[in-house]
């Protein structure tokens, strides 16, 4: 590190930062454009309209009123759209079903990833590398072809179509593999020898995984579950093609129905998506380190 | 399974003996099965064509006696009445014949009660039913229950009256039969196939059928679906379900079973002779089974085929002698009633199974006869595939070893058990029931068929792959934007281009934000992850709505610089642009990521090293970044590559496909294909290809990976 100053210092001269400003100006123009749809997003939702253009422009628009059509930022500051989006649209159903439908992806993934991958960690046995490998072949498979007969499946045959259980199985079982292979690479980690000693103090099989490989592993189980909580809360058309029914629809569903066909509630939905996406987005920013390990060291999902 | 050696040796007489019988338990139990439904469909399906022959009897009659023509209002316009009651065969009266039908058709119109025909007709029809429960005629003019024999239709509700708001079901369910039937007629005006079924058929629990037809009104040139008719039939008796025949089974099962135990005495522990004799055995008996079955279904078709010739010709009497007591005598009756059209499928189509005369068509039925045979030897094929396959597992000591493993290693099995089972059912069986269904045409008017039913083979594949006309057969323009190659190609620019411009933002990107003493590195950074955090429905909506060519932003920022505002998705490369940005802005920072770690993973020294050297910048670059990014680059490229190539949010949400389909990629195209035009089989088949170019893309990065971990 040393080294690296002193070769700045001696390329650099000592203006440092300030030759920097081609960089900077660069910089700042790929921040606009990275920002402006989010700033977009956020002038529509305090506008408190549903109008999707930010400020009316004349029939003989000059130049001034068409940039002032694309400066993001509202006419008038309301919060009117937020607030009738909870008290006139079922939108509160609607992050209330999403957070179901994550929690409980959540819950059931997490459990049958933890358990499967402690064995696949631990135990040798007949069958093993063909489970590991059927996890990783199965992640190759296009969401839609697993579509079709998922839906003939779920929602014709088990009549599942507009429940919970309908996409909550579909979710986590989808999102076993990816979770799987995670949480193996992090018991892996885990020395057997503490195993071994509990087994001769004589601790059962459960005892050890419940009380000392469980809390050992974490931060790879709370990884694992911000994960599977962030897919189910995200997804989009599984939760499309399910779900027919308005009451049922999860938070993205409900956000498309705000401007999908011919509704143009634009002001619903950019509050909507404000309300929907800033959890991800907090969690997102926090676990992203995770996620770009876990990706390419191998699990690939389409 | 080292300790599998060490086992005693088995006896292998046993083990075949419990082989052949589990592998005929399976076999014949589900022959058993598929026979029991099929003849109780047939019985169903018995019971439906004599229900259809009963509505269309009762709607011929309706429809003469005037039934949908009743209008509420005291004083219909002659003019109208004119076209009222004109009669069907219009072409082929004399001139003299019509204007009389015209004259007794206005006469029986203007008569205080104009419904009273056909209400005597429907309750002396319904008491010449027994089988029938109630009759409703439903006219849609003025909303009206011109007749009805139901129980709850009487006193303050009999009818004529009109329909409550409750009712509204019927009213709507009549509505969609006349949407049918005018679509059907011009799908076949235009040479096309008929879509919409023109009866409605509904199964009650408790056995009984609620069918519906449309009541036409034939002017000289063509007819008006002006009403409907309801038939609800009594529930069938309980004792005419159809007996499962045990005792044929229980011979199929036994006998082998009795005859190997006896066999193998002499054959002794000779394990290919004994597989042998077990597979001839099972064989036998599995065709022995299908014989029965094939024998107990052609006797089902034919009775099926004397009962129902009888029914129509009861049928065709009864209602004669009604038409010639109808009160309105005079009424027009051109044409004579034509009960071979009454066995009609739901399209009403004439099955044409049973003659004019009344008679069976045996041609007609030693076809159908023919197709069940053809059925029959696929199930038993499968049945004999499976029944085999379950029969080595069992004879040569896999399910020994199974069993063995699965006590020996029960601890992990019951660790993995949960999420073996939750993969093998919502993972695996789907996958496998898919590639299955990429073989039938499956669609949602016969999705409740079994499997062998609509099995088509490799059509769908032929049909997807071997339509190279891309540049014909459009209807919008010269290019036809539903066929496959068309969609493969814009997938593959569009994977292809996305990954440009990820590829190249994000090295670029992640080359500055690596420059030590570049002030803000940290915001900058934070703020550019920020399009990969986003849900990605929600940027694509977002992008949508900027997109849009009055209100978008985009648009305004061009007129702001004195452009024309471009109808985007109008073309398809300006709605290409459109996925493009939306793409590209929300699969930068993962490259960026992705290069930022790798760059900095770079041990500085090597820099000094070479700049000791003398080497210049540009060198430095070419053979110390280029080559350290490689091994962090090349598995983000090949992950961007899966998901653009599956970004099905993306394409779905912004663009649509549009215009007509040009910008749909291939899993979009297989999604619609399935979801909004229903063609499951086709779509399976659709998906089948794109998992198949995924897995030859897979083998080959995985070379690729090899080869690069190897430099």
């Amino acid at each position: 590190m040393m080294g690296t100053r002193a070769m700045r210092a001696r390329t650099n001269g000592e203006g440092g930062g300030a030759r920097h400003w081609p960089l900077h100006i660069f910089l700042i123009f790929m921040l606009v454009v990275t920002i402006y749809p989010i700033l977009w997003v956020v002038t529509i939702a305090f506008s408190g309209g549903q109008s999707l253009a930010i400020a009316d422009v004349p029939a003989n628009a000059g130049f001034f009123d068409r940039l002032r059509a694309i400066v993001p930022w509202p006419a008038h500051i309301s919060l009117s759209n937020f607030h009738s989006l909870f008290a006139d649209q079922p939108f509160a159903r609607w992050l209330l079903n999403s957070a179901i439908v994550a929690g409980a992806t959540t819950v059931l993934g997490v459990f049958l990833a933890c358990t499967a991958a402690y064995a696949f960690s631990r135990f040798r046995f007949p069958g093993r590398r063909a489970g590991l490998m059927s996890f990783l072949v199965s992640q190759m498979f296009p969401g839609t072809l697993m579509l079709i007969p998922l839906y003939i499946i779920v929602v014709q045959w088990l009549g599942l179509g507009s429940t919970f259980a309908g996409i909550i199985l579909p979710y986590a079982t989808t999102a076993i593999p990816f979770c799987v292979w995670m949480m193996k690479g992090y018991f892996d980690t885990i020395p057997k020898e503490l195993e071994e000693s509990a087994l001769i103090d004589g601790a059962s099989q459960a005892t050890i995984f419940l009380r000392i490989i469980l809390p050992l592993a974490k931060p790879a189980v709370a990884v694992t579950a911000l994960f599977s909580f962030m897919t189910g809360w995200n997804e989009f058309i599984v939760a499309a093609t399910f779900i027919n029914k308005e009451e049922m629809y999860t938070a993205p569903v409900g956000l498309r129905f705000f401007v999908g066909g011919f509704s143009q509630q634009w002001g619903y939905f950019a509050a909507g998506s404000i309300i929907a996406a800033i959890p991800v987005v907090i969690l997102f920013l926090f676990l992203q380190k995770y996620l770009v390990s876990g990706l390419t060291a191998g699990a690939v999902k389409g | 399974m080292a300790d599998s050696s060490s086992r005693p040796p088995a006896d292998l007489r046993r083990r075949f003996l419990i082989g052949l019988a589990v592998a005929l338990l399976a076999g014949v139990g589900i022959g058993l099965a598929l026979l029991t439904r099929a003849r109780t469909t047939e019985l169903n399906f018995r019971r439906q064509r004599e229900a259809v022959v009963t509505l269309r009897a009762l709607t011929d009659l309706v429809e003469r006696a005037g039934g949908g023509t009743a209008a509420p209002a005291p004083a219909p316009a002659p003019a109208e009445q004119d076209s009222t009651t004109a009669g069907g065969g219009g072409m082929g009266m004399g001139l003299g014949q019509e204007l009389a039908a015209v004259e007794s058709g206005a006469a029986a119109q203007t008569a205080a009660d104009p419904g009273a025909a056909v209400r005597t007709a429907v309750e002396r029809f319904a008491a010449a039913h027994p089988g029938t429960k109630s009759v409703r005629v439903v006219t849609f003019e003025g909303l009206l229950l011109e007749a009805s024999t139901a129980a709850a239709d009487t006193g303050a509700k009999a009818a004529p009256r009109k329909l409550e708001r409750d009712e509204k079901p019927l009213y709507d369910l009549g509505q969609k039969l006349r949407a049918a039937v005018s679509e059907n007629r011009e799908n076949t005006a235009q040479g096309q196939a008929a879509v919409g079924e023109e009866l409605a058929l509904q199964r009650l629990s408790d056995g009984s059928l609620l069918l519906a037809g449309p009541v036409e009104h034939r002017t000289s040139d063509g007819s008006d679906v002006v009403g409907m008719i309801q038939i609800h039939t009594a529930a069938p008796p309980v004792t005419s379900a159809l007996a499962t025949p045990w005792g044929p089974a229980l011979l199929a099962w036994l006998v082998p079973v009795i005859l190997f135990f006896l066999l193998s005495l002499a054959l002794g522990q000779r394990r290919a002779l004994l597989a042998a004799v077990a597979s001839i055995l099972l064989l036998a008996a599995l065709a022995g089974f299908g014989r029965y079955a094939l024998r107990a279904l052609e006797e089902g078709r034919r009775e099926t085929g004397k009962a129902l010739a009888a029914y129509m010709t009861d049928e065709a009497a009864k209602t004669s002698s009604l038409l010639a007591e109808l009160p309105a005598a005079g009424l027009p009756n051109a044409t004579p009633l034509d009960a071979s059209r009454w066995d009609a499928d739901l399209f009403r189509h004439p099955r044409g199974l049973v003659t004019a005369a009344g008679t069976v068509d045996e041609k007609g039925l030693d076809a159908e006869i023919h197709g069940d045979a053809v059925r029959l030897h696929r199930s038993i094929i499968l049945l004999a595939l499976l029944s085999l396959v379950l029969l080595a597992f069992v004879g040569f000591g896999g399910a020994a070893r199974v069993g063995h493993d699965l006590v020996e290693y029960r601890q992990a099995y019951s660790y993995t058990m949960p999420a073996m089972i939750a993969m093998l059912l919502l993972v695996f069986f789907p996958f496998f029931y898919g590639v299955a269904l990429s073989f039938t045409n499956d669609n949602i008017y016969n999705s409740s068929k079994p499997i062998t039913e609509i099995w088509v083979g490799l059509s769908n594949f032929k049909d997807i792959l071997s339509d190279l006309s891309i540049f014909h057969r459009s209807a919008t323009g010269a290019i036809d934007y539903h066929n496959f190659y068309w969609t493969l190609g814009f997938t593959i620019v569009w994977t292809i281009s996305n990954i440009a411009i990820g590829v190249t933002l994000g090295l670029i990107l992640a080359l500055v934000l690596n420059i030590k003493g570049l002030a803000f590195r940290a915001w900058y950074r934070v703020l550019l992850i920020l399009p990969w955090a986003m849900p990605n429905y929600i940027t694509s909506l977002i992008f949508k709505g900027m997109f849009h060519q009055q209100f978008g932003v985009i648009n305004q920022i061009r007129q702001m610089v004195g452009l024309a505002p471009i109808a985007w998705f109008d073309g398809p490369f300006t709605s290409f642009l459109a996925v493009l940005t939306t793409n590209g802005w929300l699969s930068f920072p993962f490259m960026m990521v992705v290069s930022l770690g790798a760059l900095q993973s770079i041990p500085a020294d090597l820099y000094e090293a070479a700049r000791v050297d003398g080497a210049t910048r540009w060198q430095q670059f070419r053979s110390i970044t280029l080559p350290s990014l490689k091994p962090a680059l090349v598995p983000a490229v090949i992950l961007s590559v899966i998901w653009t190539f599956n970004q099905f949010n993306v394409i779905y949400l912004v663009s649509a496909g549009e215009p007509s389909g040009a910008t749909e990629i291939l899993i979009t195209q297989s999604y619609k294909l399935a979801f909004e035009q229903y063609r499951y089989g086709y779509a399976a088949a659709y998906s089948m290809i794109i998992f198949l170019i995924l897995l030859v893309y897979g083998t080959w990065q995985n070379r690729v990976t090899k080869a690069t971990e190897g430099v």
